[in-house]
Parts: structure tokens; sequence; C-alpha cells
């Protein structure tokens, strides 16, 4: 309900003149004088009975005012400091106040840094239509919590052209400015993992450097670890880097070998899908890669008899369940133990154990290469 | 080849493993006696209890946590060492603001540099 601020001299809302752009809008005020020492009760009936002449003048713009979920209050323009003489709902519920305790209040009483002087330039600045851009306000909610407001302040003009009151229509960017940090979040991980991937070219590119000689080996291993690389990214990607399937993983990875008599037949895959966090997606698929990579060029998969089966399971343990993975192959040609460890053994024995902080041995059995991984089962697979 | 870091044992704190082979291939390159590597704050810091290193590349995040805790325990032992992030911008804490970053991704020469940088020279008859 509308009431008189505690520093009012008896002059209130005496006009209404809005000004739309240039145009000067009707005017839709009524005049009332209050007596300046009048007891409460009378006071009080004054005021109310002048709502009612407010609202009987005002009618829709009354209603309009009160009951919109944009939190609008009118202000004193005639009195040090604009105290507030009228505030709707939205207002009320934005803030936390009651009426009683925003009313006759200065503007500025919720200021969260009513000292800083940037803060009191934007807000006179709003006052005075100094400036185009829209102001951002950090206000404080009766329960101290703050807020940013985005503030629109439009004078409104007795007949005579004097300002005599202001129009101020709050609009609450909390979720406006959660939504830019979340933002600012996600730029700064893409940022972050543009330069980490830049990194692992880098280093794909020194070791292929390292191991090949051949230029046409060079591009080959560059090519193909930055496409599996890739098709990792992809799989995350679909899954919104929360996780990933290892089956999925596995089948993603296997996918661009080209195996004589067809991939169904002669690599089987057998395990429960569990999921993986992102990045021991990632680490798998380039072990998985490179033992791959290694059946098809040594192993396995680089005669037409040979099969890779790939299996799995959890080993529950009450401290921390194992994930123990196999990739057996069988029926390859004989196998002999590279006398040199190339970047993919490297990967794959150093490196997985490494990042995954488990162990990996790769047998070098002659009637088939076994590698075993065995690492702590992911606890973080949804979160991660 | 460049042996500026001769002699030289060195902690990698990496958790990504093509990052972390490219770091062992071109510091072993570079003469150093021992690298090791760890890739959680953990392992790091049982690491730096357990070992004596003349100093240290610290990737900041670890499997997505800030591995200050890391810093704090160099610190501690007086091991010297450079910060590696992905972020180009800054994003390490005020209380480190005078440690040497390296951004991903770095030159090796870059890499070399801040590591000898943070080294005291070598008289000739100290080798070994």
């Amino acid at each position: 309900m509308f009431s008189v601020g505690a520093h009012g001299t008896g002059r209130e809302l005496l006009f209404l003149r809005k000004r739309i752009g240039n145009k000067v809008g009707r005017t839709i005020g009524v005049s009332a004088d209050m007596p300046e020492r009048a007891d409460k009760s009378a006071q009080q009936k004054d005021a109310e009975s002048k709502v009612q002449r407010f609202q009987a003048n005002l009618g829709p713009f009354v209603v309009a005012t009160e009951t919109t979920r944009m939190a609008m209050v009118f202000t004193d323009a005639t009195e040090r400091g604009n105290p507030i003489i009228f505030a709707n709902d939205s207002f009320l519920s934005l803030t936390g106040y009651a009426r009683e305790e925003v009313l006759g209040q200065e503007f500025n009483f919720m200021l969260a840094h009513a000292a800083d002087a940037e803060t009191l330039a934007n807000v006179k600045a709003e006052f005075e239509r100094t400036s185009d851009i829209v102001s951002e306000i950090l206000y404080r909610r009766k329960d101290g919590n703050e807020f940013w407001v985005a503030l629109f302040i439009s004078p409104v003009r007795d007949e005579r052209g004097h300002v005599v009151q202001y129009f101020a229509s709050l609009v609450d960017l909390t979720k406006h400015k959660e939504e830019e940090a979340r933002a600012k979040i996600l730029i700064d991980e893409l940022n972050h993992r543009v330069k980490n991937t830049l990194s692992m070219v880098q280093s794909i590119v020194r070791q292929a450097l390292r191991f090949h000689t051949d230029p046409g080996e060079i591009r080959h291993a560059i090519e193909s670890r930055l496409l599996a690389l890739s098709r990792s990214h992809d799989l995350l990607t679909r899954e919104n880097w929360r996780s990933a399937g290892l089956r999925d993983m596995i089948n993603d990875v296997l996918e661009p070998f080209d195996v004589v008599g067809g991939r169904a037949d002669r690599i089987v895959i057998v395990g429960d899908d569990i999921r993986l966090p992102p990045q021991t997606a990632l680490v798998l698929g380039i072990g998985f890669n490179e033992l791959a990579t290694n059946a098809v060029k040594y192993g396995a998969l680089s005669n037409l008899a040979g099969s890779v089966l790939v299996e799995w399971k959890i080993e529950p343990s009450p401290e921390s369940s194992r994930l123990i993975l196999h990739w057996r192959e069988k029926d390859g040609p004989p196998v002999t133990r590279p006398s040199r460890l190339g970047f993919g053994s490297r990967m794959i024995e150093r490196g997985l154990a490494h990042e995954l902080e488990g162990t990996v041995d790769i047998d070098y059995r002659s009637n088939g290469v076994v590698c075993t991984i065995n690492i702590p089962v992911p606890q973080d697979a949804v979160d991660g | 080849m460049d042996k500026s870091l001769s002699g030289r044992r060195i902690l990698v704190v990496e958790d990504e493993i093509l990052n972390l082979a490219m770091l062992d291939d071109i510091l072993t390159e570079a003469g150093c006696e021992s690298v090791a590597a760890a890739a959680t704050i953990d392992q790091a810091i049982g690491m730096i209890d357990e070992r004596v290193f003349d100093a240290a590349l610290l990737d900041i995040k670890l499997k997505g946590k800030r591995a200050y805790a890391v810093a704090d325990a160099l610190g501690a032992r007086g091991v010297p060492f450079v910060f590696v992030t992905g972020n180009s911008v800054r994003d390490i804490e005020d209380r480190y603001r005078d440690r040497p970053v390296l951004r991903k991704p770095f030159k090796e020469e870059k890499l070399i540099k801040a590591l000898t940088d943070l080294l005291p020279p070598r008289s000739p008859d100290d080798n070994q």
C-alpha cells in the first residue's frame, strides 16, 4: 500500500508525466498537500485517500506497477537523497524488505558499496540520464546477500517541466551474472584443453621424428595418433565430457584399423560396459591405439588367421576395486620381443601405468602378445 | 647436443603421458642424470620426501586439481621449480607470483633455459 515516507514534507505524487523518448506523455497525476505535523492516523488516512484518488486517476497504471514482475520504485525528486515513496511487491520480494522498511529511505540505502565513488557516479548518471550505458549496480538484500541489478530511471515531471519524482525499475541480473561466470569457466577450460592438446601434438610429432626416419612412416605415425586422439575427443564430446563407456571407447579406437576378413570376426570384446572419467578414457584410447597399431603391423592382425580378445572384469576389494583389462592376441605370426622400446610400448607400459596409477604389463608370448592393465576402478566416472 | 642439464636430477610432475614422454626425452637428451615422474599430488609429495632433486617441473593442474600442495612441499625442501600450465592468462596464486611459468606448448630451448636459470652454475670438478 502507498504511504508517506518519513522524510516527506507534505507533497507527494504530484504529477506523473512520463517522458517517453522525446515526447512528453499526457499528464496523469493529482495534486495533494499534506499537513506537516498531523497525527499518525490522520496522516495515514490522508495517505490512503490519496492512494485511492491516485488509483482512480491512474487506474490501470497503478495496477500494472503493483502487479508487474519488474521491481519498481518511485522516489521524491524534491527531497535530498531521493527518498522512496512507492515500492511494488516485486521490489519487496527482490530485496527482502517489508514495505514500511523501504518507504522514506534514501534511494541508495541498499547499495552494497555505498561509499564507492564509481557506484555512486553510475547511479547518479542513471538519474540524470547522462549515459546510454545501462548501469549494473551491486545491491544488498535485507539478509545481507548481494545481487546485481540493471537500473533504469526515468524522471516524472510536473506541468511546468520540473522533475518531481523518479521512476526506477530494477532488473535482477543474478541469473545473467551466473551465466556469465559459467561462460567464463567454460572458456578458460576450453583454452586449457586447446593448449594441452597442442602440447600433446607437439609430443606426437617429436616422438614420430625420434622413432622413424622414413618420411612416409613419420607421416603415418603422426596421422594415426592425431586421429586416435581426435576420435577420443569425439566420443567424450558426445557425452558432454562427463564420461565415456569403456566398450564405446574400445570400439571407437579400433574402428579405423583395416582388418582383413572383417573386424567383427577377428576382434572380440567381452565385458560389462563401465563408465570412465574423461582423462582415463583419453589415456586408455592412446594405449589401445598403440596395441592395435602393433597388432596390425606385426601381431595377430597382420596375417589372415589371427584374432584379438579384449576382456575385462572388476575385482572388488574393500580398499579399492581394481579394473583388470586383458588384450590377448592369438594365431598371429610368432612373436619376438622387440629389441628396442618403441613409442607404442613406451606409451603403454610406462605411460598408462603412470597416468592411471596402476600396473601395465606387456607379455611377448611366442603365440601372441598379452597386455594386462590393472588400474583402480575409476570412482569419479560421472563428475570427472 | 646441448648437455646443459648434465648430471641433474629432475622431478617432473605431469599427469598426461604424451606430455610426460616429451619432457622425459628432452630432459634426458639434455644430459639429466635422472628424470623422475609423478602423476598425482600424493605421488609427487611422497617423492619429494624420499629423494633429492636439483629442480622440478610442476604442472599446476593435476587431474583437474590445483597442485599448490606440491609447490609447498618443493618450497619447504628448497627445491627450485618451474610451473607448467595450459592457461594463457595469469592463473598462479599470488604467493607464487615470482616463480617462473612455462605455458603449453613451449619450445624445448625455453624449457632448458627455465631450468638452467634455476640451478646454480657448476664448477668443472663438481661433476659426479
